[in-house]
C-alpha cells in the first residue's frame, strides 16, 4: 500500500468539474508557474501556513486505504449530486502510483484528473486510463516562453495530450489568462490550433488571472514576484477557438 | 424596485422616519394605582394610552401606514410592587409575553369588530356564569381592541386630510373588518402587528405569511384587481415598513428582533403548501435586502429544485437567509412531543429557530442552555483525578446534563406570565375561552438549548484517544493543563487540538460521542414528563456560544461557564454558534459537517437549531454555482437534517467592513439566529463572525 501526501481534501469544489465535487489536492508541482495560486502545493514536504486563524501544517500523509475511506464515506451523496472526486495539486502526476490506487479503491465513483501534464507517460497513462474526465491545463505553446514562466520544458505536456487522444479519453482544456504572458494572440491562436486536432475535446476554458493569485504567499513565507504587471486585464478573445470549431466558455 | 420604493427603502435605512418619535411615552404606575387596577385592566390600559399617545403619521406616497412614534414602553407597577406580587413565581424575560406567534390569518379575517363581537359574548357568558376573571379579561380584550380601532381611525383621518385617498380608504375598512383585498389585508397587518410591539411585547413573528394572505392575493388576481407587478410592490412596501421602527425593538443586539417569516411547508391536512405568494415572498425579500422579514423556509426531501434555487438567490445576496427546517423531521418530532399532527404540520419559526405553533403555542423556547462543554468538562476533571475509566465518565457526563436540564427547568414549575390582553386577541380561541393566551394556551412546553456539544465531544474524542488509547498524555499531565490554561503545555495542548478527531469530519467515533450527548439531553428532558413538563431539546446556542465561554457581563448567568477544555481550547475562546463545529476545526466542508450532524436523531432533539455552513462568497462566482448549492440544501434534506442556515460573504469584507463602518452600512451577517446590520453588532459578535469566515476560508 503506498502513501501519498496531500494538502488538502476540499468538498463542495463547483469550479472543478460537474456536480458537486470533493477535491483532494496533491502536495508537490514539478513546474514553478510564476502565478501560481496555490505556493503550499509546490513542494512535497509538509510545511507550515501562518494566517489570522493561527498557524497549521500543511500537508499531511495518507495510505491509500484511509483516503479512500474518507472519500468513500460520501460516495453516495455525490454520485446524488453528479459529481464525485477530482484530483488536482500541486501535480497529482507527481504521485500517480498512489492516486491511481486511490481510484481503484473508489469503484464507481466519477473521476476527475486535473493536471499541468507534465509528468512521465507512464505515470500520465496510469492515471488518466482510469478517470472519466481529463481537466488538461495548457498555458504556453512556445517552448522557450514555456520555460521562462514555468521552469519547465513543455515537451512533455504536449506529448501526453497527443497520449490523451490515443487514450480516447475526454478533456477539458483550461487555459489560464495571464495578461502578456499567455493570453498574447500568437499564444491563443497556437493553442487553438493545437486543440483543433484533438478529437476528444469538450470544451476549451478560459480562466482569467485573478488578482488574489498571490494571497497565500505571505502566509507561506514565500514571496509572490509574478514578473508581469498584475493590474492590466487580461485579454479574453475567444475567436481563436471558435475559428478553429472549438466550443469555448470564460470560466 | 421602483422609484417609489427605492425611495422608501432609502428613507428607511438613513432614519428618515424617527424625526417623528416624540421625547417621551406616557407614565403609567400613577394612574393605575390610583384607579386600583388589577394585573389585567394595566395591560390593556397600556395599550389603549399607547395608542392614544401615537402621532399620526402618514406620507403622501405610502400605500401601507404606520409609524413608531412613541420611544418606549412604559411599566404598568412600580419595580417593588411587581417583585412582591410575583415573589416566588419565574417571569422569563420580565414575565411579558413574547417570541410567539399570532394567529395572523383569523385576525385579519374576522376583524377587529369580529374579534370585539366574540369578547362580548364571552363577556355575557361569564357574568351569567359568575366568572369574574373571565369577565375582566374580556373587558380588557375589548378596551384594547377599542384604542387600536380608535387610533386606526385617527391614521384613516389624517390620510384623508392629506389627500392619500387610497390609504384613508384602506383604513376605513381594515383592521375593523375583513379585507376585500390583498392590499387591505397587508394593512391589517401591519396594524395589528405594530400594535404587539406597541403594547410591549417583543420578538413579534409574522408566522407563515405566505399562507394566511394568499386567499386575499389569489381573489384580487381572479378578479383582475391586481397583476403581478402590483401585488410585488404592495409585499415590498410591506417588508421595507418592517424595518422603520426596529430599532426600537428590543433585543439582545440590533436586529435580534424576532420579526421572523415562515414560507412553504405543508397544510394542517399535509398537503404543500406552496404556492405563487411563497415564490412572491421569497423575490421580494431578495430585492428588498433588507433584515426583516427573516425568512425560514420549510422544505423537505421532495422540495422542487427551482424553489431552493430561488432561496439560494438570497444566500447569494449575503442575506443570512432563507433559513431551511426541514418538515420531513420537524413535523414526526412535534407529534411525538405532545403536538396534535394538524399543528405540528401548521408550525412556524419563531425569533431564531424554534418551531411554535401560530396561534396555539405559548412554548418559552429558550430557559436556558446546557452546557455540554462544562458537563464534560467536570466529568474529565473529577473522574480522571479519581482515577475513572472512560466509561466512568461518560456516566458522569450524563449525570451532568441531567443536573443541569433540572436546574434550567425547575424554575419553571413556577412559570408567570403577565396578562396579555391585546394579544391574546389576535391568538386562536382565547377571547373564545375567556382566558389569556398565557394561561389558557394549548401548548405551554419548555425549550432548552444543547449548546456547544461539538467543543464537549471533541473533549471527550482527545480524552478518550490520548488518555485511555495511545497513552501520550498522563492523567496528571492533562489536569495540570487545564488548570492552568496551558500555560507551558502548549505542545500538549497543540496534540490535543491537532491530533484527536473532531466533530464535522464526518467521524464515526467522535460522532457517536456527540449523539450520545443529544441522547442524554433528550433523556433528561423526558424525565421532567413525570413533573407534568414537556421539554423540548433544542441545538440552538443563541449566545451561550459567548456566554458559557467568558460569563455574562450585562447580568448573572445561572449556566456554568467553563474554562479550558481537554480539546485544546482556551479559556475564553469562544464555542461554535449553534451546530457549527469548533472553531479552528481543520474541516473539509460542507458534505462532512451535514454528514456528522445528520447523524443526531431530531425525533427527539426538537427545539430547533440550525447546522451553520459558511461558504466562501468565490463559490457563487462560477457558473451553475446557484443549482449546486440548491442541490447541497437538497442534500441536507435528503440526509434527514432538522434545520440549516448559509452564508456568503469573505472574512476580508468583513474585516473592511470593521476598519471602515462608513462604507459598509448595509453589510448584513447571520448572528446566532437572526441576521443583523454587521456595523451595529458589538465588537465580540463582529469579532466571532469574522473567525467563522476565517475557518471557512483558509
Amino acid at each position: 500500500m503506498s502513501r501519498g501526501i496531500v494538502f488538502d481534501v476540499r468538498e463542495f469544489t463547483i469550479h472543478d468539474g460537474p456536480g458537486i465535487r470533493t477535491t483532494v489536492f496533491m502536495k508537490g508541482c514539478p513546474l514553478r508557474c510564476t502565478w501560481c495560486h496555490n505556493p503550499e502545493g509546490l513542494d512535497m514536504a509538509p510545511s507550515v501556513m501562518r494566517s489570522p486563524a493561527g498557524e497549521r501544517t500543511v500537508g499531511r500523509s495518507y495510505e491509500a486505504a484511509e483516503l479512500a475511506e474518507i472519500l468513500s464515506r460520501q460516495a453516495s451523496i455525490l454520485a446524488m449530486n453528479g459529481g464525485g472526486v477530482t484530483f488536482s495539486g500541486g501535480e497529482p502526476l507527481m504521485q500517480a502510483g498512489f492516486v491511481a490506487e486511490v481510484i481503484d479503491l473508489l469503484p464507481g465513483m466519477h473521476v476527475v484528473l486535473d493536471t499541468s501534464g507534465y509528468a512521465e507517460p507512464a505515470a500520465f497513462l496510469d492515471v488518466a486510463s482510469r478517470v472519466d474526465l481529463v481537466l488538461f491545463d495548457i498555458k504556453l505553446i512556445d517552448a522557450e516562453a514555456h520555460r521562462r514562466w514555468t521552469g519547465q520544458d513543455n515537451g512533455p505536456i504536449l506529448r501526453n495530450l497527443a497520449l490523451l487522444e490515443e487514450l480516447e479519453r475526454p478533456f477539458v482544456a483550461r487555459i489560464p489568462l495571464v495578461p502578456g504572458v499567455t493570453d498574447t494572440q500568437d499564444n491563443l491562436s497556437a493553442i487553438a490550433s493545437t486543440l483543433a486536432l484533438t478529437p476528444t475535446l469538450i470544451e476549451a476554458q478560459l480562466l482569467p488571472y485573478n488578482r488574489a493569485a498571490g494571497g497565500k504567499y505571505a502566509a507561506c513565507g514565500m514571496s509572490f514576484q509574478p514578473g508581469f504587471d498584475e493590474d492590466q486585464a487580461p485579454n479574453i478573445d475567444v475567436e481563436p477557438f471558435r475559428r478553429a470549431g472549438i466550443e469555448v466558455r470564460v470560466a | 424596485m421602483n422609484e417609489r420604493l427605492t425611495g422608501l427603502r432609502t428613507r428607511t435605512r438613513a432614519g428618515h422616519f424617527s424625526q417623528y418619535r416624540q421625547p417621551a411615552s406616557p407614565e403609567l404606575i400613577a394612574e393605575c394605582d390610583r384607579e386600583g387596577l388589577s394585573w389585567p385592566m394595566r395591560m390593556a390600559r397600556l395599550t389603549r394610552r399607547m395608542c392614544e399617545a401615537e402621532r399620526v403619521v402618514v406620507e403622501p406616497d405610502e400605500r401601507i401606514v404606520f409609524t413608531r412614534t412613541l420611544p418606549t414602553v412604559p411599566a404598568v407597577y412600580a419595580a417593588e410592587d411587581l417583585a412582591a406580587m410575583t415573589e416566588g413565581r419565574t417571569l422569563h424575560e420580565g414575565g411579558i409575553v413574547n417570541n410567539v406567534c399570532a394567529d395572523w390569518g383569523m385576525a385579519i379575517g374576522e376583524g377587529l369588530l369580529g374579534r370585539r363581537r366574540v369578547a362580548l359574548e364571552t363577556r355575557a357568558r361569564a357574568l351569567a356564569a359568575g366568572d369574574d376573571e373571565a369577565v375582566e379579561f374580556s373587558e380588557a380584550a375589548i378596551e384594547a381592541i377599542d384604542a387600536v380601532l380608535a387610533l386606526a381611525g385617527r391614521y384613516a383621518a389624517e390620510a384623508r386630510r392629506i389627500g392619500n385617498e387610497d390609504v384613508a380608504a384602506v383604513l376605513e375598512r381594515v383592521p375593523a373588518e375583513r379585507p376585500r383585498t390583498f392590499h387591505e389585508a397587508l394593512q391589517s397587518l401591519r396594524f395589528l402587528q405594530a400594535m404587539v410591539w406597541l403594547s410591549g411585547h417583543h420578538h413579534v413573528g409574522l408566522g407563515r405569511l405566505d399562507q394566511y394572505l394568499w386567499p386575499y392575493l389569489a381573489a384580487d388576481v381572479e378578479a383582475g384587481r391586481l397583476v403581478e407587478a402590483s401585488a410585488e410592490e404592495l409585499l415590498a412596501e410591506f417588508f421595507i415598513a418592517l424595518n422603520r421602527d426596529s430599532d426600537l425593538y428590543p433585543g439582545i443586539q440590533q436586529g435580534d428582533n424576532g420579526q421572523s417569516m415562515t414560507l412553504g411547508g405543508v397544510t394542517p391536512a399535509g398537503r404543500s403548501a406552496i404556492n405563487p405568494l411563497t415564490w412572491m415572498a421569497l423575490r421580494v425579500a431578495r430585492d428588498v435586502g433588507l433584515i426583516d422579514p427573516k425568512v425560514n423556509l420549510r422544505i423537505s426531501a421532495d422540495t422542487d429544485q427551482a424553489l431552493l434555487e430561488l432561496g439560494t438567490e438570497l444566500t447569494r445576496k449575503g442575506l443570512g437567509f432563507p433559513q431551511y427546517a426541514n418538515d420531513d423531521v420537524v413535523i414526526p418530532a412535534l407529534a411525538s412531543h405532545g403536538y396534535d399532527l394538524e399543528d405540528a404540520r401548521d408550525y412556524t419559526v419563531a425569533a431564531c429557530w424554534e418551531f411554535i405553533i401560530p396561534g396555539r403555542g405559548m412554548d418559552v423556547g429558550n430557559i436556558g442552555a446546557v452546557s455540554f462543554p462544562a458537563a464534560a468538562d467536570t466529568a474529565i476533571r473529577e473522574g480522571l483525578a479519581a482515577g475513572a475509566s472512560f466509561e466512568d465518565i461518560l456516566s458522569r457526563t450524563e449525570v451532568q446534563v441531567a443536573r443541569q436540564v433540572r436546574e434550567r427547568t425547575e424554575p419553571y414549575e413556577r412559570l408567570l406570565w403577565a396578562p396579555a390582553p391585546w394579544y391574546s386577541v389576535l391568538m386562536t380561541d382565547a377571547l373564545e375561552k375567556g382566558v389569556d393566551h398565557g394561561r389558557g394556551a394549548k401548548y405551554r412546553n419548555l425549550g432548552i438549548h444543547g449548546a456547544a456539544a461539538a467543543s464537549a465531544a471533541d473533549s471527550l474524542a482527545a480524552v478518550q484517544r490520548h488518555v485511555f488509547g495511545i497513552g501520550d498524555v498522563a492523567a496528571d499531565e492533562l489536569l495540570e493543563a487545564l488548570a492552568v490554561d496551558f500555560v507551558d503545555h502548549e505542545a500538549l495542548r497543540r496534540r490535543l487540538a491537532e491530533e484527536s478527531p473532531r466533530v464535522g469530519l464526518n467521524e464515526p467515533l467522535v460522532d457517536g460521542l456527540l449523539c450520545r450527548l443529544y441522547d442524554w439531553l433528550a433523556d433528561a428532558c423526558d424525565a421532567e414528563r413525570e413533573r407534568g413538563l414537556i421539554v423540548r431539546p433544542g441545538t440552538g446556542t443563541a449566545m451561550y456560544y459567548l456566554w458559557l465561554a467568558r460569563g455574562r457581563a450585562d447580568g448573572p448567568l445561572p449556566e456554568p461557564v467553563v474554562g479550558a477544555t481537554a480539546d485544546g481550547r482556551h479559556s475564553g475562546d469562544p464555542f461554535g454558534a449553534n451546530l457549527a463545529p469548533t472553531p479552528g476545526t481543520p474541516l473539509r466542508g460542507p458534505i462532512s459537517v451535514l454528514q456528522s450532524y445528520a447523524k443526531i436523531d431530531y425525533g427527539r432533539i426538537c427545539n430547533g437549531g440550525p447546522i451553520t455552513l459558511e461558504l466562501s462568497d468565490s463559490v457563487f462566482r462560477s457558473e451553475g454555482s446557484i443549482g449546486k448549492v440548491a442541490q447541497l440544501v437538497h442534500t441536507f434534506a435528503q440526509l434527514g437534517g432538522q434545520q440549516l442556515q448559509l452564508n456568503a460573504l469573505s472574512a476580508s469584507q468583513l474585516m473592511d467592513a470593521k476598519a471602515h463602518p462608513e462604507e459598509h452600512r448595509d453589510l448584513i451577517v447571520r448572528v446566532w439566529g437572526w441576521s443583523g446590520y454587521f456595523c451595529e453588532l458589538s465588537p465580540e459578535y463582529q469579532d466571532h463572525v469574522i473567525s467563522r469566515h476565517l475557518y471557512a476560508e483558509v
